[in-house]
């Protein structure tokens, strides 16, 4: 088991959840290898909300292996811990510290010592806010540092959202429809800029816009009711039979 | 390190409040020792006492805008922490009583004599020395609060059930310290105090010392709470405050981020409660009552949460009106107090500080993060 | 001394009962000569005398003789009839000791005393005895039998033994033979005897039997023996009486709770709003219950026990319509801002405490308990007032009956809508702010009802709603919130695992103590006993 996970990123095999007798994760394996850009889709209630709790530690799932870079038993951790492994999530619906400025919700998300003590005493160094210049500019949000992110368009927020992700510098980025609500200027944009991303690090986009799965062209997951239905490029599933039946219904 | 997170809290505003606050524990008290009697400036004792009162209120309110304004905690017994460090400082006027009692006991005080008592009870111990007492008045909150956090932050109690458990708390207390065998003097409470640190707690100079030391204490204290929240962890709690889980996927422990300004909260709490016993000469179980605890939320509710100077001018204004209206409408008060309590959370959520800041910044630009960090938190 | 005054009345009883005219067998002249019989002759022949008295049967017999005993008859020397006399002054005051018919004064010496000994004084209690034993009136027997127990008179025991050979009623057999039991373990008779009698005690079991047993657990020798081990034995079933006993304290106490907490249930569980104004809707409930007593008690005192009954409705009304007028005035603005609604309602709460503190004063208001709610009755060795019982009664009607509006009517339909979906529900044409009014409005009628009943049983005064806030919350938090059958098993073990607690803690401690495990609990299980589970709940 150990050894087919050995020099993988994110292992899952075999996962089961059920919530009061629904199953909402059902047998489900799936293999991320380091460096990897994976896109993960599927209908409505597919079980993609609840493998992303279940990875970064929200539930816990009932039986199944899931694990990180090879190892790591992330069954056992809770948020924090994984967070601090260097597993990032955005969110469906952007969320972001909307009374801080676009500024400190990049400051808070920056690498660093997260201890309560550590906080308290915490000085920003030179590196830190050249880092957080960097992360204004690919997220494009230079000019609104200052402002309330409450004040941000929606847009705005995933990118901020992104940023806050990067300046984690995880290892895995798990993104959560980040397209959802984007104008089509907005959604191409995403598509570079997680292109971007996906050099340096693995990432996880589950995405219901085929658009931007395209844009992406990346090896794509169809998630049915809990477990994988088809693995490859999107032309090779779109074409699988079984992908069209769960997407035309039958 | 150290000297970069005081220098932090210690911006303009800081200054600004921490100097009046200097101002007023020297010269209130200028005013009452040394100014005759016919003097339309002399503040007569009682004033000084009243107001004394307020302040340590102030120094509650403070504590509980703390947790609920910076954390999104809404604590319904703080009154506990308040009333626990009261006691404690009690329990050392009562041993300076000595002879002077009823019962002219050395050691036991009168309610112990009166239930035929025959010696101290172990956590009496102590209690004659000053510096143990004021120890205790910090760690006896501190460790009921560091407990009870513990337990509760921990198996993530949020939100209203909190705010239930912490009213269930302070209950729980009430009902016991009005027991006998308790050993903090039931009913009645500890009172008759003579003398602390060898003065005489009715002498005007000991209550003027007093009320200077409050206030004295508050600056520290609005001091010591301006630092944090300015402070990167001041960020992560209002960052708990508006998106708990959104702190928790970023790799931070909410559940000691919580922990820590809780139980720094109670601290704050239990020295209002300590610096408020000797100047009203009294405390007893109930100010372990839920309806106390519920009255100093509405302090800051209605100075304005998540702003530090809120609680300060809620506390003082709200218990002049209730100074006021009891000697003037006493049947009126708690028609007043209710209309205070839905006025303020239908009309006023941002409390009076708030909504000035929110004015004045809309004024100079468009949507400072001052003015939005006084948003509501839920 | 409480023995000696229990046994004065079980005689007054006795007394009072023979008086009435239950069983006159003979006539006057006839009794009369049997009594003028006493008169005639020593000691011998007054025996013989209360013996053919005795057999005669006559209800007015033992009074008679209870006053032959007492040295009342005397023998007027004129006629040789005996009379009783009653010294008045100097003078003697004659009555007719068969019809009570008042002869007038004699000089203390026409008359002479008959003389009693302790032979005869025997004679005529058990002849008393043997005659209200026999008595045709099963509650002069009882009593008759009950004194005999608490005097554990040897003497009595040929009576019981003819009483119990004749006795047709179980229940007052039952008396009897402990009676007469009791009579033997203070008797000289056989060791054989007293152990059969320690084993009749033993098996009657109760509270009383462990009474008389006691002063022979002491005791040497098989007796104390035989007495230790009935002892105990009664003592362990005893201690599942006491349990059972607690256990219906419990009940009622939960069924208090789950009256006050049904409310609370309804608009903190299902439509997330916390009212802390819940407590004072029970109150104005008691005190629409007061109102209406008062009302009755000046224009229509016939109708008292009726009094509740019309309460019922008029404090839901009242309750309920408060209750809206919250919704509508402050709640609605606040709905998502669960602290905040916390806040307004408390100062509801304490407006609605002065309004009524200046409308009916400070003071505790009496309400009073109508007929069949007074009283009590026992089941084995468990007492139950009616009063408890009707409440445990009434909680469960009202849980049923709210049930039955939530899951069977339309209104329950559209409230569940709303719970669940909002927008949906509001999509679906259901008008969602009457909904929310609505909802609220049953929950506070519902506390109102409540009122009603604690009027019963605690003091109605402005602050009696306090008394109950935390107690309900504390129920619905542990049952569960959201889920009503929660609500039912939250109230019923708390209010049973109070009582059950009270006797080792004492009622303060317990209470703490219970709290405590309360705020352990939620830590534990956050969404209480009955939680709803999934992923919605958890987001």
């Amino acid at each position: 088991m150990t050894d087919k996970a050995a020099g993988t990123l994110l292992y899952l095999d075999g996962v089961n959840k059920a919530f009061d007798g629904f199953k909402a994760i059902n047998n489900l394996s799936l293999v991320l290898e380091p460096g990897e850009m994976r896109a993960i889709i599927g209908p409505n209630g597919a079980g993609k909300t609840t493998m992303m709790d279940i990875i970064t530690g929200k539930t816990k799932p009932d039986t199944g292996d899931v694990l990180f870079e090879g190892s790591t038993d992330l069954t056992r951790l809770d948020e924090a811990k994984i967070a601090n492994l260097g597993i990032g999530r955005k969110f469906q619906k952007p969320t972001v510290f909307e009374s801080h400025t676009v500024e400190d919700n990049i400051v808070l998300a920056l690498k660093a010592k997260r201890g309560a003590f550590a906080t308290l005493f915490h000085q920003t160094t030179k590196a830190e806010a050249a880092r957080v210049d960097e992360l204004l500019a690919t997220t494009r949000l230079t000019d609104k540092r200052a402002m309330l992110a409450a004040r941000l368009s929606h847009g705005q927020k995933q990118w901020l959202e992104i940023g806050m992700l990067l300046a984690q510098e995880p290892r895995l980025l798990l993104v959560d429809e980040p397209a959802a609500g984007m104008t089509d200027a907005e959604t191409a944009e995403t598509a570079l800029l997680l292109k971007e991303i996906a050099k340096t690090q693995s990432v996880v986009v589950v995405e219901h816009d085929m658009t931007f799965v395209r844009d992406l062209g990346v090896k794509v997951t169809v998630l049915h009711e809990g477990s994988v239905l088809a693995e490859g490029s999107l032309d090779v599933v779109s074409s699988n039979p079984k992908v069209v039946e769960v997407y035309l219904g039958r | 390190m150290i000297t970069g997170f005081l220098l932090n809290g210690f911006d303009t505003r800081a200054r600004i409040v921490v100097a009046i606050l200097v101002a007023i524990a020297l010269l209130v008290p200028a005013a009452n020792l040394y100014l005759p009697a016919d003097h339309p400036l002399h503040v007569p004792t009682y004033a000084v006492t009243l107001m004394g009162k307020y302040f340590a209120y102030a120094l509650l309110a403070l504590a509980v805008d703390l947790v609920w304004g910076y954390c999104g905690i809404l604590s319904l017994g703080h009154g506990a922490f308040f009333a626990l460090g009261g006691y404690a400082m009690g329990m050392y006027l009562m041993r300076q009583i000595g002879t002077r009692g009823v019962y002219a006991d050395p050691i036991l005080p009168d309610f112990m004599v009166f239930l035929n008592w025959k010696e101290l009870p172990w956590f009496w111990y102590g209690f004659d020395m000053f510096w143990f007492a004021a120890l205790m008045v910090l760690l006896v909150p501190g460790a009921l609060a560091f407990v009870f956090g513990w337990f509760a932050f921990r198996s993530r109690v949020t939100g209203v059930y909190l705010s239930i458990i912490t009213q269930a708390l302070t209950y729980a207390l009430l009902l016991a310290f009005f027991r006998n065998d308790m050993g903090f003097g039931g009913n009645n409470g500890l009172t008759d105090f003579k003398d602390i640190l060898g003065y005489n707690v009715q002498a005007d100079t000991t209550r003027a010392t007093l009320f200077a030391l409050t206030v004295l204490f508050l600056a520290l204290a609005f001091f010591i709470a301006s630092a944090i929240a300015r402070s990167k962890l001041g960020k992560v709690l209002v960052g708990v405050r508006d998106a708990e889980s959104r702190t928790r996927f970023l790799g931070y422990r909410v559940e000691n981020y919580k922990l820590f300004v809780w139980t720094l909260s109670a601290m704050m709490a239990g020295v209002a409660g300590a610096l408020y016993v000797p100047q009203v000469g009294i405390i007893n179980p109930s100010e372990f009552a839920p309806a106390n605890s519920i009255e100093a939320v509405i302090w800051v509710a209605v100075g304005g949460r998540g702003t530090l100077i809120g609680p300060i001018v809620g506390a003082v204004a709200v218990n002049f009106g209730k100074t006021w209206f009891t000697g003037v409408l006493p049947e009126l008060w708690l028609f007043a107090l209710g209309a205070l309590f839905i006025v303020v959370t239908l009309f006023l959520p941002k409390g009076i500080v708030g909504t000035v800041q929110a004015f004045w910044a809309n004024r100079r630009r468009p949507a400072t993060p001052a003015a939005l960090a006084a948003e509501p938190a839920e | 001394m409480r023995y000696f005054s229990v046994l004065i009345t079980a005689l007054w009883l006795m007394l009072s009962a023979v008086a009435a005219p239950a069983a006159t067998v003979i006539a006057d002249a006839d009794l009369t000569r049997l009594v003028n019989q006493l008169g005639v002759g020593g000691f011998d022949e007054a025996d013989a005398a209360i013996g053919s008295l005795a057999a005669t049967g006559d209800g007015r017999v033992s009074a008679i003789l209870d006053a032959l005993g007492e040295g009342d008859l005397f023998v007027r020397k004129t006629d040789k009839a005996v009379v009783k006399a009653e010294a008045a002054g100097r003078e003697f005051k004659l009555t007719d000791p068969v019809t009570g018919a008042d002869l007038g004064t004699a000089p203390k010496a026409a008359v002479e005393k008959i003389r009693v000994n302790n032979r005869l004084r025997r004679t005529i209690a058990a002849a008393v005895g043997t005659l209200t034993l026999r008595s045709d009136d099963p509650a002069v027997r009882r009593s008759a039998a009950e004194a005999v127990m608490k005097s554990k008179d040897a003497a009595a025991i040929p009576a019981l033994d003819a009483a119990i050979a004749a006795e047709t009623d179980e229940r007052i057999k039952v008396v009897m033979v402990a009676a007469r039991a009791a009579a033997v373990l203070e008797s000289d008779l056989p060791e054989a005897d007293k152990l059969a009698a320690i084993e009749t005690i033993g098996d009657l079991g109760g509270r009383d039997a462990l009474a008389m047993l006691a002063s022979y657990t002491g005791a040497n020798g098989a007796v104390g023996e035989a007495a230790r081990k009935a002892s105990t034995s009664i003592e362990s079933s005893l201690l599942l009486w006491d349990a059972a006993q607690n256990i219906t304290y419990g009940l009622s106490l939960g069924s208090v709770l789950l009256l006050a907490a049904i409310g609370l249930a309804i608009t903190f569980g299902v439509m997330g709003v916390i009212n802390m104004a819940h407590g004072e809707m029970v109150m104005i409930g008691a005190y629409v219950t007061f109102v209406v007593q008062e009302v009755i008690r000046t224009s229509a005192p016939d109708l008292f026990d009726y009094s509740l009954l019309i309460a019922l409705p008029l404090a839901f009304l009242v309750s309920g319509g408060v209750g809206v007028l919250i919704e509508r005035s402050v709640i609605r603005w606040l709905y998502g801002r669960p602290l905040e609604t916390l806040l307004a309602t408390w100062g509801v709460s304490l407006m609605l405490q002065q309004a009524v503190r200046t409308i009916f004063g400070a003071q505790n208001r009496e309400v009073g308990n109508p007929s069949w709610m007074s009283g009590s009755f026992t089941v084995g060795e468990l007492a139950v007032t009616w009063s408890r019982l009707w409440i445990i009664v009434f909680a469960l009607v009202v849980f049923a009956g709210l049930m039955l509006v939530l899951k069977r009517t339309p209104f329950g339909l559209q409230t569940r809508a709303v719970t669940q979906n909002r927008q949906m529900a509001s999509a679906m044409g259901i008008r969602t702010p009457w909904v929310d009014a609505f909802t609220f409005g049953l929950g506070s009628g519902i506390a109102g009802i409540a009122g009603v009943a604690l009027s019963q049983i605690d003091n109605v005064s402005p602050n009696l709603g306090q008394g109950y806030i935390i107690d309900s919350f504390m129920v619905v938090v542990f049952g569960g919130v959201g889920n009503l059958w929660g609500t039912l098993v939250g109230a019923m073990t708390l209010g049973i695992a109070n009582k059950l607690l009270e006797p080792y803690a004492g009622a303060v401690l317990g209470k703490i103590l219970l709290l405590v495990f309360i705020i352990l609990f939620i830590q534990k299980r956050p969404r209480g006993l009955f939680a709803l589970k999934g992923r919605a709940i958890e987001a």
